[in-house]
C-alpha cells in the first residue's frame, strides 16, 4: 500500500502517503529530527511503532533494520555527512558496495546518479573540492542511489545560502515528481517547507497543525 | 559489503594516517624480529650442537662402564663378561678398553704427552671406529705384536708443525705405575705401527690425544686380567635400548654397571635445546604482545576519530558487522605487513648474530675438558636456520595478536549508536 503510519515522540501520529512530498516545519528543539530519526529507523522509540510498506520497523532485528534503512530509506543530512577521503563517486557508491552490487554495476548507476542531480562534470572530485550546494546534491544522490521509497533530509538548506537551497529544494521536487519516491523534509524555515504538497507544524514533540504547501496537493 | 571494498578502504585508511599506520606496525614488526630472530638463531644452535653431538657419538656405539664412577670397582668387567655381551641379539663386537694415564713418550730428544694410554685389541677395536680411526700415515698391522703401538693426532702432533716419530721407529714410552709408595717410573719400548688423523672425541675419550697399545701387553705390564669398559657395536641404532637393557640384566646383582647410550643421551640434549628455543620465543612473544597493546591504543583513538564517518555508514546501512569487519581488516593488514617485515629482519639479525657469536669464539683458546680431554671451542658459529614452519608461526602470531588486540576497538565501532555517532564533533 506504500503507507507509512508512525505514532511517536510525545503522541505524534501521522500517516505519509507513497510519493508524497511533506515538510515537518518547526523550531530548533521540537522534536523534528528526533521525529525524522525514529521515522528512518535510526532511533528506536520508546512507544509507538512505525511502518513501512506495512513493515514494522522496530519490530526486525538490528540486522533487518540496518537492511531496511540501505534499501528503502535514503537519508539528506543538513551537514551532508560525506566521508572526506572518497570522490562524489565513491561517496554515492557507498550504499550500493554495502548491498554487494558489483563494481562495474555501482560505478554506471553512480555516475547515472550524479548527472541527473547535475554533477556529472565532478564525480572525481572530493567534498572538500566541492561547494556546499554540490555537497548537498552527492549527499542527495546518495540517498536515491539505491532507489529508496522514502527520501528522509533533515535541514538538506540549512547550512546552504538562500539561492543554493531554493535549488536543492527544487532538486527534490523534481526528483520527487520524476521518480514518484516519497521525500520528508525537516526544516526550521517556512520558506523550503512551502514547495511541499504538505506541510506539519511540529512543537514541543506534539503536531500542532498541518496545512497544504505551494508544491500542490499530492495525486 | 564487498571484501575487495573493504580491503580497499582499510589500506586507504592506513595510508591516510601513514605515520601513525607506521608506528604500529612498526611494534609488530619488532615482535616478529624477535621471535624469528631468536627461533631461527635457536633452530640453528640445536642443529649445530646435534651435528656436534653426532660427530662426537657413534649412534650405534653403546659404552659400558663400572657404576659409580667414584665408587665402583676400577676393573669390573672379566672376559666372560665380554663373551656375555657379544652374544646379545643386535650386538656385532663387544670389545674390553683398559684405561691409563701417566704416560709419557719418548723419541730422541722429543717428547709426548698423551693424556690416556687406551689398550685395545687391534683389530676388534678398529672395526668399531672404521672410519673415525683413518691412519695420517702408517696402517693397521696385519699382525700385532706386543710392541705395537698406535698414536692420535694430538700425540703425533704436539705443535702444530712437529711431527713426534714416523712409522716404523721405535719409541720410548714412560710409564708412572701408581700402585706402589712411591710411584714407580720405568722405561718401556714400542714400535710405532702409525698416527690416526684428526679424529675427535668418540664419548668420553678423545682418540686424538691417545696412545694405544695391545690389550694383553698391558694385562701383562699392570698386571691385570680385567678390564675398564666395554665398548659394543650394535647392528643398528634401534637396537640401544634393548641391547642396554640385556647387558644390564647380565650384571644384575653382580655388579653395578652403567651403559651410555648415544642415541638416549642425544635425545636428551635434544628436549634440553627445544626447551631453550621454546623458551626464547616466549620471551620474544613479550615483545608482540607489548605490539599488541599499540595496536589496540591507536585503533580506540581512530574509532574515537572516524566516529562520524561510522556514524554516516550506519545510518545509511552498514551492518554492525561490516563495521567490525572493517577495522579488523586494518588490524590484520598491520599484522600481515609487520609479520612479513619481522620475518626477513628477525633472519637477518640472526645471521649478524650467528657471526658475532663465531668470531668471539676466534678469540677465545680452546679448552680441554678435564673430564674428556676433548677440544671444544666454548662458542662456535650458528647459522640460524628459518624454517616454513617458523614462518607459518609467525604469520599467525602477528595476525593473531593484531586481530585479537584490534577486536575491543573494532567491537566498540561496530556498536556505535548512528544517531549520537552522528552528532560527534
Amino acid at each position: 500500500m506504500g503507507m507509512v503510519i508512525v505514532s511517536a515522540l510525545r503522541g505524534v501520529s501521522l500517516q505519509i502517503e507513497e510519493g508524497e512530498f511533506v515538510a515537518i516545519l518547526g523550531p530548533s528543539g521540537s522534536g523534528k529530527s528526533t521525529l525524522l530519526h525514529v521515522l528512518g529507523g535510526l532511533d528506536r522509540p520508546e512507544e509507538g511503532e512505525v511502518l513501512i510498506d506495512g513493515i514494522s520497523l522496530y519490530a526486525l532485528n538490528d540486522n533487518k533494520l540496518t537492511d531496511m534503512r540501505l534499501h528503502k530509506i535514503g537519508f539528506v543530512f543538513q551537514f551532508f555527512n560525506l566521508l572526506p577521503r572518497l570522490t562524489a563517486l565513491r561517496n554515492v557508491e557507498i550504499p550500493l558496495t554495502l548491498a554487494n552490487v558489483s563494481e562495474q554495476e555501482s560505478v554506471r548507476k553512480a555516475r547515472e546518479m550524479l548527472e541527473l542531480v547535475g554533477l556529472g562534470d565532478r564525480i572525481a572530485h572530493r567534498p572538500t573540492e566541492l561547494s556546499g550546494g554540490e555537497q548537498q546534491r552527492v549527499a542527495i544522490a546518495r540517498a536515491l542511489i539505491n532507489d529508496p521509497k522514502i527520501v528522509l533530509a533533515d535541514e538538506p538548506t540549512g547550512n546552504l545560502d538562500t539561492t543554493t537551497g531554493g535549488e536543492i529544494v527544487r532538486l527534490m521536487q523534481r526528483l520527487n515528481k520524476e521518480k514518484g519516491q516519497t521525500f520528508v523534509v525537516v526544516t526550521h524555515d517556512p520558506s523550503v517547507a512551502e514547495n511541499a504538497n504538505r506541510i506539519l507544524f511540529l512543537k514541543d514533540g506534539l503536531i500542532q497543525g498541518e496545512k497544504e504547501g505551494a508544491g500542490g496537493a499530492h495525486q | 559489503m564487498r571484501r575487495k571494498q573493504i580491503l580497499a578502504s582499510a589500506w586507504q585508511n592506513m595510508k591516510q594516517r601513514r605515520f601513525r599506520t607506521s608506528l604500529t606496525t612498526l611494534g609488530v614488526v619488532i615482535g616478529i624480529t624477535a621471535i624469528i630472530g631468536l627461533a631461527s638463531l635457536g633452530e640453528g644452535f640445536r642443529v649445530t650442537i646435534g651435528k656436534q653431538m653426532e660427530q662426537g657419538f657413534e649412534l650405534n656405539v653403546l659404552t659400558v662402564l663400572p657404576g659409580g664412577i667414584l665408587t665402583g670397582v676400577p676393573s669390573p668387567f672379566t672376559n666372560d663378561d665380554i663373551q656375555n655381551i657379544s652374544k646379545i641379539d643386535g650386538v656385532t663386537t663387544a670389545t674390553p678398553i683398559i684405561q691409563k694415564s701417566d704416560v709419557k713418550l719418548f723419541n730422541g730428544d722429543k717428547t709426548s704427552k698423551p693424556l690416556v694410554m687406551l689398550a685395545v685389541n687391534f683389530s676388534e677395536f678398529w672395526t668399531i671406529y672404521p672410519d673415525r680411526l683413518a691412519f695420517e700415515s702408517g696402517s693397521l698391522p696385519q699382525s700385532i705384536r706386543n710392541d705395537t703401538s698406535i698414536i692420535g693426532y694430538n700425540v703425533q702432533h704436539p705443535t702444530e708443525n712437529e711431527s713426534f716419530a714416523y712409522t716404523g721407529q721405535n719409541i720410548t714410552v714412560q710409564i708412572t705405575f701408581r700402585q706402589t709408595l712411591p710411584p714407580r717410573r720405568e722405561n718401556f719400548t714400542f714400535n710405532l705401527a702409525g698416527a690416526i688423523a684428526k679424529s675427535g672425541a668418540a664419548g668420553f675419550i678423545n682418540f686424538d690425544d691417545a696412545i694405544f697399545i695391545p690389550m694383553d701387553t698391558a694385562k701383562e705390564l699392570y698386571n691385570i686380567t680385567n678390564s675398564d669398559m666395554i665398548f659394543v657395536k650394535i647392528a643398528n641404532p634401534s637396537y640401544s635400548d634393548s641391547v642396554a637393557k640385556a647387558i644390564q640384566n647380565r650384571f644384575e646383582g653382580e655388579e653395578d654397571v652403567r651403559v651410555l647410550v648415544p642415541a638416549a643421551f642425544l635425545e636428551q640434549v635434544e628436549s634440553v635445546l627445544n626447551m631453550l628455543q621454546i623458551f626464547l620465543t616466549g620471551i620474544a612473544s613479550i615483545a608482540l604482545l607489548v605490539a599488541g597493546l599499540g595496536i589496540m591504543n591507536i585503533m580506540t583513538v581512530s574509532v574515537m576519530e572516524r566516529t562520524r564517518e561510522i556514524g554516516i555508514l550506519k545510518a545509511i546501512g552498514a551492518r554492525s558487522r561490516t563495521i567490525l569487519t572493517m577495522f579488523l581488516t586494518e588490524a590484520t593488514l598491520i599484522g600481515i605487513l609487520g609479520g612479513l617485515a619481522g620475518i626477513p629482519l628477525g633472519y637477518a639479525i640472526a645471521q649478524v648474530m650467528g657471526r658475532f657469536l663465531f668470531r668471539f669464539s676466534a678469540e677465545v683458546t680452546p679448552r680441554r675438558s678435564i673430564i674428556t680431554g676433548a677440544t671444544t671451542h666454548p662458542l662456535m658459529e650458528v647459522s640460524p636456520i628459518l624454517s616454513l614452519e617458523w614462518v607459518l608461526i609467525a604469520i599467525v602470531f602477528a595476525v593473531g595478536v593484531s586481530v585479537l588486540f584490534g577486536w575491543y576497538p573494532a567491537r566498540k565501532a561496530a556498536k556505535l549508536d548512528p544517531v549520537k555517532a552522528l552528532r560527534y564533533e
